[in-house]
């Protein structure tokens, strides 16, 4: 379908916030930080000497980075296959019509109104090592002693969990959502066909979710990779060690705590390609598969 | 029809060149020279109102003391307004002075703490503070290791403000739980230890005991027993390119605390504050803090607080002193004359035995002045307050040597970074120490060389 304007230039200004928009905030900072990341920056941004590609060698020559691209990938992992798999089964069960499961299904979006900074600090006091209610009952139950800030492996699980907890109402509604806008009668003639509930999920379910199912992959990747800071800022700074260092708090230590400009232009260049890459991958491979109506 | 739409297009084509403009022009003063400090100038206190931003890092109680400071000198000083602006965290408050600098907004006075004092050195955007000074102020007033602290070739560069150091905290109570003398606390090492199994054995703590800041506990253990930290003596008699974090001694006292905590002594409490809360719900005896925590953990704690000097690791190690840490106040160079006469007199206000003490007692940090001081002394202040005493006593009963003054580094703040994630990787992931050290050693060279690359330009 196509739209006539009577002014040829009227669409270009009616486009014109958006561009103006993602040229401050996303092309502008982009071209400048690929600029930077060829130079080495004083403090003041009064000095520049120019590196030409040293930051981006010393990147990957860098064991810190490198140790940061493997937490971050581990983590991302966990959040997204732990998170959909999570956040489907409860849209399933939520899904079902009893009464009063309406406010239930509200409920369930609650974590994901809350900032990260707020759901990190109720995280962090929960499972604080000396007085958190969690970590004391898992002590009591199992024995173990769960410290996130002293343990690098109980960390980088804390963090991963509490990242999936924040998530699990965004991907719960979309899941919701699709699961409503499935047609009955699919079932019902599935029902009549003698399949079981389980085929029915896997057969039926499952596939006309995947358009829902691949939107989230996306988003819950870039959330994983790229919204997390916040998380990490309040509970473990990326310790203990280097345990929780993700990509996001490296480039952020480099470049704010550090004030190493060029090094962490350098860092975001490569996330963006990183990012950008994944999202290709995804639409290319993932597009064959899922199901679109 | 057509030369409208035309006129259009170059309208908006020239509008987003603009906006393009006006992004890109900040970025690159390259080469900028800074102005030189107005020497004569500043003393003109003229009749006309001035004022002048004041930014800092008090959040909280020491906030209020702040702004009480603030509010009665802008009585006294009709002409003088300060504003006084909380701006976060010490680095946040750093790094935003620097981009407002940048952005040619930069406020007139800055409180930076002691990591960022190279960074102020070299930024050649700060008038030096003892140029202002016509002869009313007696350097020697400044208590002795924080005015050498903040000194280059004997000039002071900025003004102490809020200075504290690291001593030992304890829990009486646990003492006199585990049969010890709550009033011998320990003076080395090994009798901390001693202490700490003592009354881990008895079953009055799970731990022994734990430290904020580490990686400048370490840089305290460093100063504390003569050894330096950098080369060119600790960065003072030129820029530092090497960092002896990864000597035999650091080695030596990471071995010790990596063995402790793999006994349970040592209980790794982060890299701030974190540590306080367990100290203060009392799962370890010891804790290794800053003195400026001392007010808030007198009045949150529910057993008898004992502070003692720092202990020594036995050997044959040099008698250096604790170094001092905390806040100064810097003045811009982008103020006007009449600004930086006015930051002086309030500058001078700050300094006021009077003020000085008042900001001592409200805080917890030292009172700046010797004649301050001498007043809290003759007041019987530390009589009755003895745990306010411990620090000041320590600093002033240590050795002046160039190891013992603290260390000035480029880049301070990501070298500090790097030693703490080391110490977490040999204390909490069980690292071998020496490797661990040397390979953070190496990546603060790194981080020297590249900063002086920038500095010589």
């Amino acid at each position: 379908m196509q739209t006539h304007f009577p002014n040829k230039a009227l669409p270009y200004i009616l486009l014109s916030p958006s561009v103006i928009v993602v040229l401050i905030f996303f092309v502008i900072p982009s071209v400048d930080s690929l600029y930077l990341s060829f130079f080495r920056v004083n403090m003041l941004g009064t000095k520049q000497i120019f590196v030409g590609m040293q930051n981006f060698t010393r990147l990957f020559k860098d064991t810190a980075y490198l140790n940061s691209v493997v937490v971050s990938v581990k983590f991302a992992i966990f959040v997204v296959f732990g998170g959909l798999s999570a956040s489907l089964g409860i849209a399933v069960v939520a899904n079902q019509r009893y009464r009063g499961f309406g406010v239930y299904r509200t409920l369930l979006i609650w974590p994901y109104a809350l900032s990260p900074a707020i759901a990190a600090l109720i995280w962090g006091l929960m499972m604080d090592p000396s007085f958190g209610v969690v970590s004391h009952i898992i002590q009591s139950l199992t024995g173990i002693r769960f410290s996130y800030l002293t343990n690098g492996f109980h960390a980088l699980l804390f963090l991963s969990v509490a990242a999936t907890w924040k998530m699990l109402g965004y991907n719960i509604i979309f899941f919701l959502a699709g699961l409503q806008s499935m047609q009955p009668e699919l079932l019902e003639a599935a029902s009549i066909d003698g399949a079981n509930s389980w085929q029915r999920f896997w057969r039926i379910v499952f596939p006309l979710l995947s358009p829902t199912t691949f939107f989230l992959f996306i988003m819950n990747t870039l959330y994983a990779f790229f919204q997390v800071f916040g998380m990490v800022h309040i509970t473990t700074e990326g310790g203990p060690g280097r345990a929780t260092d993700l990509l996001v708090f490296k480039l952020y230590r480099d470049g704010f705590i550090g004030m190493n400009t060029g090094f962490a232009s350098a860092q975001s260049i490569v996330l963006l390609i990183m990012v950008a890459t994944l999202t290709i991958v995804q639409f290319r491979y993932a597009g064959s598969r899922v199901v679109y109506r | 029809m057509k030369h409208r739409r035309v006129l259009l297009v170059a309208a908006f084509l020239a509008v987003l060149i603009l906006l393009l403009g006006a992004c890109a022009a900040p970025v690159a003063p390259a080469g900028e020279e800074s102005q030189p400090a107005a020497e004569g100038e500043a003393a003109a206190t003229g009749g006309e109102p001035v004022t002048i931003t004041f930014w800092n890092a008090m959040s909280g109680s020491r906030g209020e003391v702040v702004d009480d400071l603030v509010n009665s000198f802008n009585e006294k000083n009709p002409n003088i307004t300060v504003e006084s602006e909380y701006t976060g965290s010490y680095a946040e408050t750093l790094t935003k002075a620097l981009a407002a600098y940048k952005a040619g907004d930069a406020p007139t006075i800055v409180q930076v703490y002691e990591v960022g004092t190279q960074t102020m050195l070299d930024s050649g955007a700060i008038v030096p503070v003892y140029t202002l000074n016509q002869g009313e102020v007696d350097w020697n007033e400044v208590v002795d290791p924080i005015r050498k602290y903040y000194s280059v070739n004997g000039d002071l560069y900025c003004m102490p403000f809020n200075s504290s150091t690291a001593m030992l905290y304890y829990n009486k109570d646990m003492f006199e739980a585990a049969g010890l003398d709550p009033n011998s606390p320990p003076t080395t090492w090994a009798e901390l230890e001693a202490d700490a199994k003592a009354i881990m054995d008895a079953g009055v703590a799970e731990g022994g005991f734990s430290m904020g800041w580490p990686a400048w506990i370490l840089e305290q253990m460093f100063a504390y027993h003569d050894q330096l930290y950098a080369n060119n003596d600790n960065g003072r008699s030129g820029l530092a390119d090497e960092v002896y974090v990864n000597s035999d001694f650091g080695d030596m006292v990471l071995s010790e605390w990596q063995r402790m905590a793999d006994e349970g002594v040592l209980v790794y409490g982060g890299r701030t504050y974190k540590a306080n809360d367990p100290f203060l719900a009392g799962q370890f005896p010891f804790l290794f803090q800053s003195t400026s925590s001392l007010a808030g953990i007198l009045k949150k704690a529910d057993f008898a607080v004992g502070t003692a000097f720092l202990p020594r690791f036995d050997g044959d190690y040099g008698k250096g002193n604790s170094v001092v840490g905390g806040g100064c106040l810097w003045l811009m160079d982008t103020a006007t004359p009449e600004q930086q006469a006015a930051a002086w007199e309030f500058f001078k206000y700050t300094f006021s035995p009077e003020r000085a003490i008042i900001w001592h007692k409200g805080t917890g940090y030292f009172p700046t002045s010797n004649t301050a001081y001498e007043m809290l002394k003759e007041e019987g202040w530390f009589e009755e307050e003895p745990n306010h005493a411990t620090a000041f006593n320590q600093i002033l009963s240590g050795a002046d040597t160039p190891a013992a003054l603290g260390v000035l580094l480029g880049n301070f703040v990501q070298i500090r970074d790097i030693v703490g994630t080391a110490i977490e990787d040999i204390v909490v992931n069980g690292q071998d120490p020496q490797e661990t050290l040397d390979k953070a050693a190496a990546e603060a060279n790194q981080v020297l060389a590249d900063y002086k690359s920038l500095v010589q330009q």
